[in-house]
């Protein structure tokens, strides 16, 4: 046989392959680049298309390739982006928004009917946008993705090429908000027409308006660029030429780039949340996500208010989020803390609910007895349904022996299935508890707060508590904000006191950001990330 | 010999219309919609997008569609990656796994047969002892492991290689390591107990006593009946590491298939598990099918066909 054929090859083989290693080696550290930022992301980006992004790291992108109307400063501050001048009627209905001039990355300008076609083609059924449902109350929105209504009819016009009215079939308070959600920004139609079906599967297929542009994705690859768009009306304000963007899965590969200096910023995992805590650059991002239990009301035991009140009392939730490790937070309320801030405060501090939202042994004891009595029973049972993943699993663990251990009498079962069997158990209302996670799309108190309205498709449990419907009703109607967040607190307190639902914890993760970077903006809901003033100082 | 071939094509494409089929009806009872966004639409919403992606037919027209699409070539496009065609997913990703699945096998057997011949040469000796060691922990020790291990000594503290990324020849020399290992270790064995076979049989004893020298002996005779046997596992090993490589693809941040298929299933993106499926089953297949006939060329003891024997 050919052996000396074959070990030659492989001979060869290896020999090429140490010197095309030496070569390799050679060119290394780009981070010595001042102007550089490396930056990691945790998946691939499944689109560019803004009215099919429905992801984190596509509408990372998107905010910082794209501009809207306004763009998303610190802890949510709407500032001005390609709209110079607003002016709302009296009633809150409609919006004038006068625009400046400004231009796509190919030269043209950004025009009013540019805003105009991107929001129609979104809430076109054809579309099928999974994301068309935060136009609601934009007029004729919801009727146009229902096929029930043409998409010319949708609330908004251009009156020339800079100004864009918007008419709104009630007062929308978080408006201002969502018009910094990349969802409303603007497309270019020259664009969209040309590249059909091909339109935001890869940089080369886009255009661009925001403060970079992208360039080297391919539709599926781990890296690519965001480079300074020198079209950006702001463009001094830019400070990076480049932003390198690498997609990162396995944390410790992560966090030996980080050391190597080939990446500036890395997410931890819960080891390395542990071991990292005191180091340099050390830094919380709260998600936008509370984790909460729901009780499904046709269980006739969990219909009992004391049950759920003495579930949620026997919950240590330090010990809960020391199980699942990171950097999440013990909750006691729905609403995440850093979403937004009322009157300087945080809105979660508000609603905070320390009766029967904390672990109290005693007090849990104490009503659980009085369910007992009041179901007419001596024991009860019952099943927590949670994701198969590691989080979901260290969750109903811990519950289960934290709840058995507390109530005598209470025997607990564990399910933990995928997470697309779980959703479509929980949207059936098959199971007892269910542990359910829920990020705000936008830094509003309401995105949480309409959830356990009691036709709210999301309320799986059935909860229902009139009171707590005319408060959400009441504080959509409300035409100042002290009122509305007022309805909304007290709201928020009813569904706690009555344990309608059980919050867990709020959903944080640490990272290891470079302390050399500065300037970037961080929100906890919608898009994330801001770099357009981030730049690296000198050391 | 041609019979032989087109019967064979004939059962492949049995086997791989069979395969499509039945994934097809198990996918389908997967629970759950392909929409990333599942959890925050209404049932509404959810209604006008099954019609607008054809998912409110009957199951069976849906089959029919996509087995005519399929006939055409056409797998559809993704679900998680909107407007990406299928085919094209594939196809940028299928390159990277079948490269580092090739540079693995090629490492890990041609190594492991040197060190398998080595260690039955000098049976018994030191060499030997160290060769078995070796293949033991290199089995019994998964790769993932292994590959951390790599990355962070290798990569991180001695700076000889890149850390992970795809580009260059350099970024896959630890991925390719660390999977060659397992192949390695069980080739080296099996060579080894293979060869300390042949090595004990009559025939060399003849070529010994005819007066071959020792190293002609096990290069014309020895090494090359030892040899046969591997043909049979390089085929199975080829599949493997191209469909295996799935963590280490992740460790060292690797653009490869294997990561796709799992978050094709988990997303429930159909399209997706439909065209990486058949295209690990159309391997499967090609690679058994090379496999026999490359068993039947080398050992004439082996007919291919019944009726030309």
């Amino acid at each position: 046989m050919k052996l000396t054929k074959l070990f030659a090859a492989g001979a060869t083989a290896l020999a090429s392959a140490a010197v095309l290693a030496a070569c390799g080696n050679n060119n290394s550290s780009s981070s010595a680049n001042k102007k550089t930022l490396n930056w990691e992301e945790s998946a691939e980006i499944p689109t560019m298309d803004l009215s099919k992004a429905i992801d984190a790291t596509s509408f990372n992108q998107l905010n910082n390739v794209m501009e809207g109307l306004y763009r998303l400063g610190k802890n949510s501050k709407v500032e001005n982006g390609v709209a110079s001048k607003t002016q709302v009627s009296k009633d809150g209905k409609t919006w004038t928004f006068t625009l400046r001039n400004s231009k796509w990355s190919d030269g043209t300008p950004v025009t009013a009917k540019d805003f105009v076609y991107s929001w129609r083609r979104t809430v076109d059924p054809k579309t099928a946008s999974q994301y068309s449902y935060l136009f609601e109350g934009i007029h004729n929105a919801d009727k146009i993705t229902a096929g029930k209504a043409a998409v010319n009819t949708l609330g908004v016009k251009a009156e020339g090429n800079n100004k864009l009215v918007v008419s709104l079939d009630k007062r929308i308070p978080y408006f201002k908000l969502l018009m910094g959600f990349p969802l409303f920004f603007p497309q270019q139609e020259k664009a969209v027409e040309k590249y059909g079906s091909k339109y935001g599967t890869a940089s080369k297929y886009m255009v661009y308006n925001g403060p970079f542009k992208q360039t080297g994705w391919t539709g599926s690859n781990l890296s690519w660029n965001l480079k300074k768009n020198n079209n950006y009306w702001d463009k001094n304000a830019v400070k990076l030429d480049t932003i390198h963007y690498s997609v990162q899965k396995t944390p410790s590969t992560a966090y030996n780039l980080y050391q190597s200096n080939k990446i500036d910023a890395v997410a931890l995992d819960a080891q390395q949340t542990k071991n990292l805590k005191h180091q340099n650059g050390f830094t919380l991002r709260p998600g936008s996500s509370t984790f909460y239990l729901q009780y499904n009301q046709k269980n006739k035991n969990l219909q009992n208010a004391n049950l759920r009140r003495a579930i949620s009392l026997s919950i240590n939730r330090k010990a809960l989020t020391n199980a699942l490790g990171g950097a999440n937070k013990p909750a006691s309320s729905l609403t995440s803390t850093g979403l937004t801030k009322v009157e300087g405060q945080d809105f979660a501090d508000k609603t905070k609910d320390t009766d029967y939202s904390q672990y109290n042994p005693a007090k849990a004891k104490k009503l659980f007895a009085q369910a007992l009595k009041e179901l007419g029973t001596k024991s009860v049972s019952f099943t927590i349904l949670s994701d198969d993943t590691d989080a979901g699993q260290k969750t109903t663990e811990t519950l289960q022996s934290q709840i058995e251990e507390t109530l005598k009498g209470a025997k607990v079962s564990v399910q933990n299935l995928p997470f697309k069997t779980r959703l479509s158990r929980s949207t059936a209302g098959n199971f007892d508890i269910v542990v359910t996670g829920w990020g705000a799309d936008f830094a509003d108190p309401i995105s949480f707060d309409d959830l356990f309205t009691s036709k709210n498709a999301q309320n799986n449990g059935k909860w229902a508590n009139s009171e707590y419907d005319k408060l959400i009703a009441a504080s959509k109607a409300a035409t100042n904000d002290e009122s509305r967040f007022n309805d909304l607190v007290k709201a928020e307190k009813i569904l706690l006191k009555d344990q309608g639902i059980t919050p867990l914890y709020y959903q944080t993760t640490a990272w290891l950001v470079r302390p050399s970077v500065k300037g970037i903006v961080y929100n906890a809901a919608g898009a994330n990330y801001n770099f357009k003033g981030a730049y690296v100082s000198g050391n | 010999m041609t019979r032989y071939l087109l019967k064979r094509i004939f059962y492949m494409i049995l086997t791989l219309f069979i395969v499509a089929t039945v994934t097809f009806f198990l996918m389908k009872m997967m629970p759950g919609s392909p929409y990333a966004n599942e959890a925050k639409m209404t049932m509404t919403q959810r209604h006008i997008m099954d019609q607008q992606y054809g998912l409110n037919k009957p199951v069976w027209q849906q089959y029919l569609i996509y087995i005519f699409g399929m006939l055409h070539g056409d797998f559809g496009t993704s679900f998680q990656y909107s407007n990406q065609p299928v085919s094209a997913l594939i196809g940028a990703r299928l390159g990277a796994s079948v490269q580092l699945g090739l540079q693995a096998l090629i490492l890990g057997v041609v190594v492991g047969v040197i060190i398998g011949a080595i260690a039955a040469m000098k049976q018994g000796t030191w060499a030997d002892s160290t060769a078995t060691v070796f293949s033991i922990i290199g089995k019994s020790v998964p790769n993932f492991v292994l590959a951390v291990l790599l990355q962070y000594y290798i990569g991180l503290k001695l700076g000889w290689f890149p850390i992970a990324g795809w580009g260059q020849f350099s970024q896959t020399i630890l991925p390719t390591i660390a999977l060659a290992v397992g192949p390695l270790a069980e080739t080296a064995r099996f060579i080894r107990t293979s060869m300390v076979d042949t090595l004990s049989s009559d025939y060399i004893e003849l070529g010994k006593a005819k007066g071959l020298s020792r190293m002609e002996v096990i290069r014309k005779h020895a090494m090359r009946n030892s040899l046969i046997p591997l043909v049979t596992l390089i085929g199975p090993y080829a599949v493997a590491l191209m469909t295996g490589s799935m963590v280490i693809e992740n460790i060292f941040n690797v653009p490869g298939i294997g990561e796709q298929f799992v978050k094709s299933i988990l997303t429930n993106d159909y399209p997706t598990i439909m065209g990486i499926t058949m295209v690990y089953c159309f391997g499967l297949v090609v690679v058994l099918l090379i496999t026999d006939i490359v068993y039947g060329l080398i050992d004439p003891r082996i007919r291919l066909d019944e009726s030309e024997a």
